[in-house]
């Protein structure tokens, strides 16, 4: 199976949409499994129509919560507490900010009276469910947590599991934005990393961020220039960063309300043709065929590969 | 302006217009006459310092603990291992060894070793840079930026929190990072006022009820703005309404805006339209803030 992460550091430059029509355009001819790995603003399940949804939640860290009667107010907490997450109020008792803190258990450790209680808390939850083009498997991470790398981990896991049972020949993962932890998470170890961008000054410059953490995990990178008609200057940039770092560009996909449409018309269970009838969607179903073809192309390498070495092993006097 | 405000502008989805609106707010204020501090807490994709001719007058590095062992004075007792809340410490070969990517720098390893084998030392996350804006007087720019292959963003905007904190100004507008996690609390929490931008389209929603529940937790005064009005079919104000947040500002979509930002420009430098959108937003978040306060 082959593993394709989108991403593009900056947000909003239409990862979710370019995941969910690649997984359309794949479904065609392959079998196809799906990942959201953005599990802070998880979208990519409504455009595909997900139904039989099994959740399970996903376990955080410890919580912890200072007990008022076994408190002697000495203030050893505080000292101990690297995250300045322990607070005095008015009535000089002690309490645990919970958004500050990061569960160490560094005040139960300091605390002489056992008045720091800790107990387990949840993180989010991660899920997985029947897609109009295969199984997906997507995460929510709850308000202010900071499991998210843990979390996208185990969704590509859920995922991987859905798409071994399904046979899957291609796994799509929509990735987070940034190039932080969960991004890490999202993209280690995939086939191909697809870069969605856009042509405006901010776009390229996320870009470039995305390249050097792509460099580091030895991902080959592809790209997507999406609202290529914004600007000519924009896109003239990113075409000549392409050209400079020697990145294939998969497409340009104009700028068109009409591909919102064409997806909102495939969440619903509209058939995978109508992509011919706008530019972008013919740009983007052109961007799949040549993804596709390179897929193929390596599956093919490798197998001469395979062959090559096996007629050399044979070869070698035992 | 009377007195220090800290507006942060926040979203769950990205590429809805925080630094559109974040740095458009901060430089129609200084046109005013405000002093004006913008911090870029987006450290993964820092992009307000494209948008403005910014001299760097002071750039600090930003560094964190983390544990560290002395393989000759380690018995493997394992004590640390047990200690250790994020799985950073293993023991391996007669000795512990910490991944530092899981290490918080929470200090507990070095506290519940006996041996003296635990101790820390510090490595850099990225670097905080400071200025003013050459062209646009009263305006300051804050930049976080995260080093490539490291993970730990938070730490870092809240050096940059910490930057902005002695910072002498009227206003402080916070550009956060997208999301809904750790980041973006530590971008946000503390803030007068919380203005999150939105767009009328169903991911835009979705999103946006997330970050009403993280602003309701932190007990965050909250505004929502609506950008690319028109561009999708759904109703944001019906549902602030069920909310209780107030709807406070919109900008059109239009294709010019969209072309000027593209370039890396300022909107309301030619479209006064969109600074009369813009202009009393923090007047508006100021007066909203003052009512909060009120009632806590």
């Amino acid at each position: 199976m082959k593993t394709v992460a989108f991403a593009s550091g900056k947000g909003g430059t239409g990862k979710t949409t370019m995941t969910a029509l690649f997984a359309h355009l794949a479904a065609r001819e392959l079998s196809v499994a799906v990942a959201d790995a953005d599990v802070e603003a998880s979208n990519l399940p409504l455009a595909l129509h997900v139904e039989n949804i099994a959740c399970e939640s996903f376990a955080g860290g410890s919580k912890y919560t200072i007990r008022p009667e076994e408190c002697a107010s000495c203030g050893l907490c505080v000292a101990a507490c690297r995250f300045d997450a322990i607070e005095r109020d008015g009535s000089g008792s002690y309490r645990v900010d919970g958004f500050a803190c990061e569960g160490c258990g560094a005040c139960a450790y300091a605390c002489p009276y056992g008045a720091v209680a800790a107990e387990p808390s949840t993180a989010g939850e991660a899920c997985s469910g029947d897609g109009a083009v295969g199984p997906v498997a997507f995460g929510q991470l709850g308000p202010g947590q900071d499991l998210s790398g843990k979390l996208v981990t185990e969704v590509r896991r859920l995922a991987v599991d859905a798409a071994s049972r399904h046979t899957a020949d291609v796994l799509l993962i929509d990735g987070p934005p940034g190039i932080g932890c969960p991004l890490i998470a999202a993209v280690s170890s995939v086939d191909i990393l697809v870069a969605v961008t856009e042509p405006t000054v901010s776009g390229a410059h996320d870009l470039e961020r995305l390249l050097a953490i792509a460099g580091r995990l030895k991902v080959p990178v592809r790209v997507v220039l999406n609202k290529s008609d914004l600007s000519d200057e924009g896109a003239e940039r990113i075409r000549s960063l392409c050209i400079s770092r020697g990145l294939p560009l998969l497409a340009e996909v104009p700028f068109e309300p009409a591909l919102a449409a064409l997806l909102a018309g495939l969440a619903e269970g509209g058939t995978s043709a109508s992509f011919e009838q706008t530019r972008a969607g013919v740009a983007v179903a052109a961007a799949w065929r040549a993804l596709a073809g390179e897929l193929r192309r390596e599956d093919r390498v490798r197998s001469d590969l395979r062959l090559t070495e096996r007629a050399l092993s044979h070869r070698r006097p035992t | 302006m009377p007195g220090r405000m800290v507006l942060a502008i926040a979203s769950g989805k990205g590429g809805t217009g925080k630094t559109l609106v974040a740095t458009n707010v901060a430089a129609l204020a200084a046109a005013q006459g405000y002093r004006v501090l913008l911090a870029d807490c987006d450290v993964e994709a820092p992009n307000d310092h494209l948008f403005f001719d910014r001299t760097v007058e002071s750039a600090s590095l930003v560094e964190v603990p983390v544990a560290e062992v002395d393989a000759s004075a380690c018995t493997s007792c394992g004590r640390c291992r047990d200690a250790c809340a994020y799985g950073a410490v293993r023991l391996l070969g007669g000795s512990a060894i910490v991944f530092e990517e899981l290490c918080h720098g929470c200090g507990l390893c070095t506290d519940v070793c006996d041996e003296g084998a635990m101790h820390e030392s510090l490595r850099r996350v990225g670097e905080v840079a400071c200025g003013p804006v050459r062209d646009r007087s009263g305006l300051s720019l804050i930049t976080g930026t995260l080093d490539v292959g490291q993970v730990k963003s938070p730490a870092l905007i809240r050096a940059v929190r910490a930057a902005g904190s002695t910072f002498d100004a009227d206003l402080v507008v916070l550009d956060s990072p997208p999301g809904v996690a750790c980041s973006a609390v530590a971008a946000v929490r503390g803030a007068d006022a919380l203005l999150l931008v939105t767009e009328p389209t169903e991911f835009g929603l979705h999103d946006l009820e997330l970050s009403v529940r993280l602003g309701h937790d932190l007990a965050l005064t909250m505004a929502v703005l609506v950008n690319r009005d028109g561009s999708g079919g759904i109703d944001v104000a019906r549902a602030c309404e069920g909310w209780n947040v107030p709807v406070v500002g919109r900008l059109p979509f239009a294709r010019r805006i969209a072309e000027v930002y593209a370039q890396g420009g300022i909107v309301v430098d030619g479209m006064p339209e969109v600074a009369r959108a813009l202009s009393s937003l923090p007047d508006v978040m100021r007066s909203l803030a003052a009512r909060g306060r009120g009632r806590r």
